[in-house]
């Protein structure tokens, strides 16, 4: 099998170079359209901020990963790079790179089941712009089929293993459901927001929203349909939120102990979750010590995020299981296409019907005949199978590429239900 | 049908364990947390069941054999106790659908299981009034009652251990394995606002039929003054927390409290105190 893949990914490029390959949904449609035909018959292209991966089968054999590679970084970059920023594939190992990166294990984050998303929406393009042919296409069911195992039978996908997921995961184990809860987000930047989207994703019955300039807290609210708090009505408003998120650049302490014992007195000690997730910190981790406050800062949270991705990395073997299991059914398959046994399967199975038609009618003919109808029959096989069988033999011929016959081979099988036996 | 008794009664604490060790394996292993292990946790509650169900058909079995409840002496209400707690852990989990909790539970039935197999006897002659029918509604209640009370202490111990783990920053087992710690608090209030109707129904028995059935009957009885401070415990905690003025840790360590209070009234009356209430 002669697919190809060329990478870009976080095993090989730092960031600055991975972004400069990233390709919006549109680029990569307009991508698949100069390197179809001209490159790859079929494939795949795959772009996350992660990773930018083309897998493809070659329009002929003078085409590698090399020239796909050059073509990438000319129609991305147009400049000089070194080839140590990608790393090249062919046959059995792009096809397990590719499960590998659907099922999350080769994730900068292990198990993160955004890049199966990610993966199905790469696929669903390919299929768009008719760029998934007949081995694509076995190849991308088997990926999705893999992708799905891992989700449903390894827990490679469970825990939080990010500090603002790791926060939503402890909130819900001192509060049953959020959705009778109040939350206020401190801090409008990237990670208040990150955490604002879990806190919605989750159900949180109300989300408020406060920063220091009013524009920032009041666009977050607008798009997560949120409450804005102005930034220094916060210390008298406290009390009412049951889960209060800082997220803020402040050098220093937003909320001091005594800001929180005053909003506790006034909840009559109803549970406070205080979740410190700036640096440096925004609330006063003393605030530790008041009754039913349960202040959690960064550190603590790393803990969770931790002992997560250590769970996680116990489940690789299991995920490297699945995939072992579904590339070996995509090469038993693929083996399968071959001239000689598709030949031999197929002249059996003709060889088959035929005797138990002659069994089957054998007594309305007499002894005499009984010899002549073996014959004729057999000879209305062999004129049936004549001509695909010339063209089966042709397709192990040299100069015929092998995806093309596989495909023909295929053909053959899928009409004579030869694989359903 | 004595030896079918004695079978099942040396069989009883071993189901208990088994039970016990298969919840805890579930527990410690954190295997049916996953969707893919669901398999394993009703696995369990099959053992569960089945525990039930025998010592069920042995409590049955008992009465009809010796012509009475099993309430007539403290290991046959060992017994009793051991299978109710269990019996409404069982409904608890079937309910809620939170099944981390049960080896916290379970463990109850074993030591009242294990104390009642040893020490019980076959009484076939025992005082009339232990016959009567009222009286088996008055410990029957009672007795669930304190069931209800041993649950809403054993979630009270979680809630608190749950608690002081999280503020510690530790995420070990307890953290990964058991509910939050607002469904701890509301199994423990739920447990014993079950425990205290029925300790209620109870003692108002108590009080309008005992007199009429036991000549020597005294308002300073031991058993029934310490049951009062219980159900006054009980009844205080319960307002206080309904009326939002307690909650968490309070009311949770008021449970086990009263827990402890209610163990210590049916040991002393029943082995160390001169009261009309023992009867072994």
């Amino acid at each position: 099998m002669n697919l190809i893949a060329v990478c870009i990914n976080h095993h090989t490029a730092p960031v600055g170079v991975r972004e400069s390959f990233f390709l919006q949904d549109d680029e990569i449609k307009n991508f698949i359209n100069d390197i179809k035909g001209k490159f790859l018959k079929e494939g795949l292209v795959i772009s996350t901020c992660n990773r930018t991966e083309i897998y493809g089968l070659p329009v002929n054999q003078n085409i590698n990963s090399q020239n796909l590679q050059n073509f990438l970084i000319e129609y991305k970059t147009k400049k000089e790079l070194g080839s140590e920023f990608f790393h090249h594939f062919i046959s059995q190992t792009a096809v397990d790179h590719l499960f590998s990166v659907a099922t999350g294990i080769d994730s900068l984050l292990i198990g993160d089941n955004q890049i199966f998303k990610q993966v199905k929406e790469s696929i669903e393009i390919a299929e768009e712009m008719h760029f998934s042919g007949f081995l694509m296409k076995r190849i991308f069911d088997a990926v999705i089929r893999a992708g799905k195992r891992a989700i449903t039978e390894t827990r490679i996908s469970e825990g939080a293993v990010t500090v603002s997921y790791a926060a939503v995961q402890l909130i819900e184990k001192i509060f049953s459901t959020l959705n009778k809860k109040s939350a206020l987000v401190i801090g409008a930047g990237e990670t208040g927001e990150i955490a604002a989207k879990h806190l919605v994703e989750r159900g949180i019955g109300k989300l408020s929203i406060t920063n220091r300039t009013f524009e920032h807290a009041e666009e977050l609210a607008e798009k997560l349909k949120g409450k804005i708090i102005p930034f220094d009505n916060l210390r008298e408003r406290l009390h009412e939120f049951d889960i209060i998120i800082s997220a803020t650049s402040a050098e220093n302490l937003i909320l001091t102990k005594q800001d929180i014992e005053a909003a506790m007195k006034k909840r009559n000690y109803a549970s406070m979750v205080l979740m410190d997730i700036a640096i440096p910190r925004d609330i006063d981790p003393s605030s530790a010590e008041i009754d039913y406050v349960f202040y959690h800062d960064i550190d603590s949270l790393d803990i969770i995020v931790e002992q997560n991705l250590e769970k996680r990395k116990a489940e690789i073997p299991k995920v490297k299981a699945i995939i072992d299991e579904e590339v070996n059914n995509f090469f038993t398959w693929y083996n399968s296409l071959e001239a000689a046994p598709t030949i031999k399967i197929l002249r059996d199975h003709f060889e088959t019907v035929r005797n138990e038609e002659v069994e089957k009618n054998i007594n309305k003919f007499s002894e005499a005949d009984r010899e002549k109808l073996d014959i004729i029959t057999k000879r209305i096989m062999n004129k049936l199978l004549h001509q695909p069988t010339v063209e089966l033999k042709k397709n192990s011929e040299p100069g015929i590429g092998t995806d093309e016959s596989a495909m023909r081979i295929s053909i053959i099988r899928e009409l004579f239900g030869i694989d359903k036996k | 049908m004595n030896s079918f008794i004695d079978f099942i009664n040396n069989l009883l604490p071993f189901l208990y364990i088994i039970t016990f060790t298969v919840y805890s394996y579930d527990f410690m292993s954190e295997r049916s947390f996953g969707k893919a292990n669901r398999g394993l946790a009703n696995y369990k509650r099959l053992f569960l069941f089945s525990t039930l169900l025998i010592h069920l058909i042995y409590l049955l079995t008992r009465t009809i054999a010796f012509n009475h409840p099993p309430i007539t002496n403290v290991f046959e209400i060992f017994t009793v106790m051991a299978f109710s707690v269990s019996f409404s852990y069982f409904i608890l989990e079937l309910v809620t659908d939170i099944r981390g909790t049960g080896p916290f539970i379970i463990i109850y039935s074993i030591i009242f299981q294990v104390i009642s197999s040893i020490f019980i006897k076959d009484l076939i002659e025992v005082k009339e009034v232990l016959r009567n029918n009222l009286l088996g509604s008055h410990v029957f209640t009672a007795l669930l009652g304190l069931s209800g009370f041993t649950i809403s202490a054993v979630y009270g111990f979680l809630y608190l251990t749950l608690y002081k783990d999280i503020k510690l920053n530790k995420f070990g087992l307890i953290f990964n394995r058991l509910p939050s710690l607002e469904v701890l608090e509301k199994l423990s209030y739920l447990s014993a606002v079950i425990g205290f109707i029925l300790l209620t129904i109870a003692m108002t028995i108590g009080v309008i039929w005992l007199p009429k059935a036991f000549p020597d009957f005294s308002y300073s009885d031991p058993k029934l003054i310490s049951s009062f401070l219980v159900w006054l415990l009980y009844g205080i905690g319960i307002l206080s927390k309904s009326l939002g003025k307690w909650r968490g840790k309070k009311v949770v360590v008021l449970s086990i409290i009263g827990f402890v209070m209610a163990i210590m009234s049916t040991m002393i009356s029943n082995f160390l105190a001169k009261s009309f209430h023992s009867f072994y």
